[in-house]
């Protein structure tokens, strides 16, 4: 029973660091773009759907609504204004002014939020489900349906509409874009502005299940990152393969070789993939 | 080539960064300056933000009454506070420059024992009393420094107690599982635990250790359910131990005894984890319901907490009163001196046999305290209930965490 309960585990965690990662792997893949303020953007989202809670009693389920908007609006202007001027720039250029700007947004998140620990507790509490001894707390449950959702909607987006072949053209080839008339500039600051909006409602997700600080960014951008080297940049489907395979090897480390070794075990998987598969499992070049 | 005009520049440059660098006479005479590396960002901020509470309560405290008696006059007390960024590495740097560049007169040591034990090694090298306001660990002290005091206890001065009354009041409690979080103070306590669960009959089914920043604790709760034991007891720092209380609580874990140490402590435990923190329980070193009557400036326990309300409109958890007991500690050692050198009120500190509002203080041979008798409580109705010592005893243990 302690294996089942131990996938059940792995396969909701694995869909939870899928939503944490699809918006930081979208950046990196359109825009080539390695975007240290995402953890940040999660950990706003974060507070966004606690202060909601709190003050205006708006359910979780509906700060998604107003957060995926506010987020893309944010995330499309810093493009727009910011990282569109340094674009072409070498990739170290745009690392650092997205560190510079993290930096920013944690430490105002420090003064004005203190770096004390806050949890999001619905009342009545949503329990948890139990069926043959296996456990699953459900608000991880609809929080994994959520980023299904999300996932869902981004693929089709990508797939479907006319933004998301554009973002597709411009991620396989940005010049032959530029000749078919993509206003690339707008596609950038879209890409961005989705990734910062997918971030954000991850936040939002997250704020059922982690303690609410400041401090848990660098730990979402960690995660962020091991999902996007395993799955493959760029893909949706990547980074639910990655987040997938993150989970399930955290939890049977954790298991065998005890809770301490499941991040060392995370990493040697990374330096592994790194080396022998840097593509990652499903990296290809474009979303199809 | 040397341009005249830049050597002119360069040299009255040089005369500046130089009346920058040594504190003028005047401000040198009139305060004491203390040194206070602090992990005031990362992880460990909730940490420094108590023990910074408790510091300036004390500086505030003295420099009101006029500052330091030292021979018939008065210092000002100043905290020069450093930011290490919870890390533990840069607390040693810091400690280095608070010494050689900032001047202070004595530190305090940074937050927990992997730290203070680190930092302890350069204010022993240039020889500055260093008071430890949040250091248990035997490791921090079997170096046998001459300079580092401590506030805390042994951990298993913690540890024996809590069995004592498990096995009292819980006799059908057998089996134990012990998760600790991998950082010296945390994986001390436990390992004190697994001792001292072994010694008074416990079966010890399941001892682990997780890593520092660990997000998702699932799979290792999973395990510890699967065996099902009586007394879960996990240690670790604020941010570890609500996240573990969640993912119990999502995974239906119950148990007759859940302990937590070190965050039942404090406030922001109680108050975040809400419904979940009821019946947990755990040790720490001081309490506010203790009746010390001290001869320190804080005087009686009772007037302690009430100065402390009245600052900060909250209840003084161990962490803050241990901060504040160092200051406290450092006047009268200076008092007793009559002087600043160093080696006079390090002297001063080992000599020290004395009530205060923390307890009787006396230190042993290698600077830990060995004269107070900590506290163990538990949860209930959302808050902290001293079950021991007898003397302070506020309410009787309650079986069963759900």
């Amino acid at each position: 029973m302690l294996a089942v309960q131990v996938l059940i585990n792995a396969l909701v965690l694995g869909c939870l660091y899928a939503c944490i990662a699809i918006g930081f792997s979208l950046v990196w893949g359109v825009l080539n773009v390695i975007n240290l303020i995402h953890g940040s953007f999660i950990v706003l989202g974060a507070y966004l759907a606690w202060g909601a809670y709190q003050w205006a009693h708006i359910s979780p389920w509906y700060a998604l609504l107003f957060a995926a908007p506010l987020f893309f609006g944010f995330g499309y202007l810093l493009q727009r204004l910011l990282l569109n001027r340094v674009i072409s720039a070498p990739v170290l250029v745009t690392l650092t002014l997205t560190f510079g700007l993290d930096l920013i947004l944690n430490n105002a998140m420090i003064y004005y939020f203190k770096a004390d620990y806050r949890k999001l507790t619905l009342s009545p509490p949503t329990g948890s489900i139990s069926l043959f001894d296996v456990v699953v707390p459900v608000d991880r449950l609809i929080a994994t349906a959520s980023a299904l959702a999300l996932t869902g909607l981004l693929y089709l987006l990508l797939r479907r509409s006319k933004v998301g072949r554009a973002i597709v053209a411009v991620r396989l080839d940005r010049d032959a874009a530029v000749l078919m008339g993509v206003d690339v500039k707008s596609i950038y600051a879209v890409a961005f502005g989705l990734g910062a909006a997918l971030a954000g409602c991850a936040g939002v997700l997250m704020a059922l299940i982690f303690p609410i600080s400041p401090l848990t960014s660098s730990a979402y951008l960690g995660k962020a990152f091991v999902v996007c080297v395993l799955g493959g940049l760029g893909s949706v489907s990547g980074a639910l393969a990655g987040g997938l395979l993150l989970a399930l090897v955290e939890g049977i480390g954790s298991v065998y070789l005890g809770p301490a070794h499941a991040t060392t075990l995370s990493f040697v998987l990374l330096i592994v993939f790194l080396v022998a598969r840097p593509q990652g499992l499903l990296g290809r070049k474009g979303f199809e | 080539m040397f341009h005249p005009r830049f050597g002119c520049v360069s040299a009255s440059l040089l005369l500046a960064l130089a009346s920058f660098a040594v504190p003028s006479p005047a401000s040198a005479e009139d305060v004491i300056r203390f040194g206070a590396p602090l992990p005031i960002t990362g992880p460990l901020a909730p940490e420094a933000a108590a023990q910074q509470m408790g510091y300036n309560l004390w500086a505030e405290e003295a420099n009101k009454a006029g500052g330091i008696n030292v021979g018939g006059k008065k210092y000002k007390v100043e905290i020069v506070y450093g930011d290490y960024q919870s890390n533990t590495p840069r607390s040693v740097q810091i400690t280095e420059q608070m010494i050689t560049q900032d001047n202070v007169n004595f530190m305090f040591g940074p937050f927990g024992s992997g730290a203070a034990k680190a930092a302890s090694t350069i204010s022993e090298k240039y020889k500055v009393p260093t008071i430890a306001a949040s250091a248990s660990s035997s490791q921090v002290y079997d170096q046998n420094y001459k300079y580092l005091f401590g506030t805390f206890t042994p951990n298993d001065t913690l540890t024996t107690p809590l069995t004592g009354i498990i096995k009292a009041k819980a006799p059908d409690v057998k089996k134990v599982a012990i998760l600790a979080r991998n950082d010296l103070f945390p994986l001390a306590i436990a390992q004190e635990m697994e001792k001292s669960a072994k010694a008074n009959g416990f079966e010890v089914v399941y001892f682990e250790k997780y890593a520092i920043n660990t997000l998702d604790h699932s799979a290792t709760l999973s395990q510890i359910k699967s065996l099902a034991p009586q007394w879960i007891f996990v240690t670790g720092y604020i941010n570890d131990l609500l996240l573990i209380r969640k993912q119990m609580t999502d995974q239906q874990m119950k148990a007759p005894v859940v302990t937590m140490i070190a965050g039942p402590a404090y406030q922001t435990f109680i108050e975040t984890a809400g419904q979940s923190a009821e019946n947990i329980s755990s040790a720490s070193w001081w309490h506010p319901a203790e009746q010390y009557d001290g001869k320190d400036i804080f005087g009686k326990t009772s007037n302690f907490v009430k100065l402390f309300k009245a600052k900060y409109n909250s209840d003084p958890d161990y962490a803050q009163a241990s901060a504040a007991a160092s200051g406290a500690l450092f006047q009268m050692a200076i008092e007793k001196a009559g002087s600043l050198d160093r080696d006079k009120v390090r002297d001063a500190l080992a000599s020290l046999d004395v009530m205060t509002f923390w307890g009787p203080v006396k230190f042993g041979s290698n600077g830990q305290i060995n004269s107070l008798e900590p506290p163990v409580f538990q949860i209930q109705n959302a808050k902290p209930v001293v079950l021991y010592p007898d003397a302070i005893k506020q309410g009787e243990f309650k079986l069963g965490v759900n």
